[in-house]
């Protein structure tokens, strides 16, 4: 897996407001990820989504974990091994939201970067994001 | 089916995007090949290393078949139907592969629009080029 090339622009992630900015796409994108919200209160528009301070504050959460597993990314299976088992048995997540969530999560930081975020930083990013939902779907039973 | 409002905000990228569809199709190419280098197995045609001009070149005419749809996109079927029958018998492109090229196309669009890429014209776009991707691999069997 990639190292420096993604960390470089890592440093420069507000992790709350790329959170929150890829849950909420994610929930305005694909409107059936909102089944795991329903608890959230107002997810009735686009605006209503992204302003969801349970929206913002989730996603710094969920970002904050996975900018933990970037310091661990020879192993991510064991890094995230404990929440593979929370998002199977407790919260009975379909993995493929992961991958969903890492794809936009992709498309948030092209929007930050622009031009700076090349193929090559596409590619690197990408592969983060997918070997981090393989962890996640890694301890499914 | 596609909303009013839907129907907006499609177009509304659009008319950012008409007139470069070379530029564009090139990147989104570019970005295609260099993050899953899998799907070069479909443009063997274009050589071992497409240069910037056959990236142009072909780029080119995926991104003028776009503003086709876009023109007509309340009428899909009718109007791809070439390119129905071309995927069908010639390409043959796995499906799998048409995620893969809707998210390097969003990658492309949010890096060109950053700030301007609202959330509703991600949705939109998204919702429109999965419809487009139907539509090309519905005649497959």
């Amino acid at each position: 897996l990639p190292n420096h090339p993604t960390l470089s622009l890592s440093h420069r992630v507000n992790v709350e407001e790329v959170g929150g900015e890829a849950l909420g796409r994610l929930l305005v994108v694909y409107p059936w990820t909102q089944r795991f919200f329903e608890h959230f209160g107002d997810l009735s528009s686009a605006d209503a989504i992204l302003g969801n301070p349970k929206v913002k504050a989730h996603g710094k959460k969920v970002l904050d974990t996975f900018s933990e597993g970037l310091k661990q990314l020879d192993d991510l299976k064991g890094a995230f091994a404990s929440l593979s088992e929370l998002h199977c048995d407790k919260l009975h997540v379909d993995p493929e939201n992961f991958r969903l969530l890492g794809n936009v999560l992709v498309v948030v930081l092209a929007r930050r970067f622009g031009g700076e975020f090349t193929p090559e930083l596409q590619a690197n990013f990408q592969k983060v994001v997918t070997g981090v939902a393989n962890a996640l779907a890694h301890r499914y039973h | 089916m596609l909303s009013a409002q839907e129907r907006a905000h499609i177009a509304q990228v659009w008319d950012l995007i008409a007139g470069h569809e070379a530029s564009f199709g090139a990147e989104l190419l570019l970005r295609l090949f260099t993050v899953y280098p899998s799907t070069k197995v479909y443009f063997r045609h274009l050589g071992d290393q497409p240069d910037e001009v056959q990236l142009l070149s072909h780029g080119q005419r995926m991104l003028q078949a776009v503003g086709v749809a876009v023109q007509y996109m309340d009428n899909l079927h009718a109007v791809l139907s070439p390119l129905a029958d071309l995927h069908a018998q010639v390409l043959r492109v796995d499906p799998t592969n048409f995620p893969l090229v809707i998210q390097c196309f969003q990658v492309v669009l949010a890096s060109h629009l950053q700030g301007e890429y609202t959330v509703e014209m991600q949705a939109a776009w998204d919702k429109f080029l999965t419809g487009v991707a139907v539509v090309l691999t519905e005649k497959y069997r």
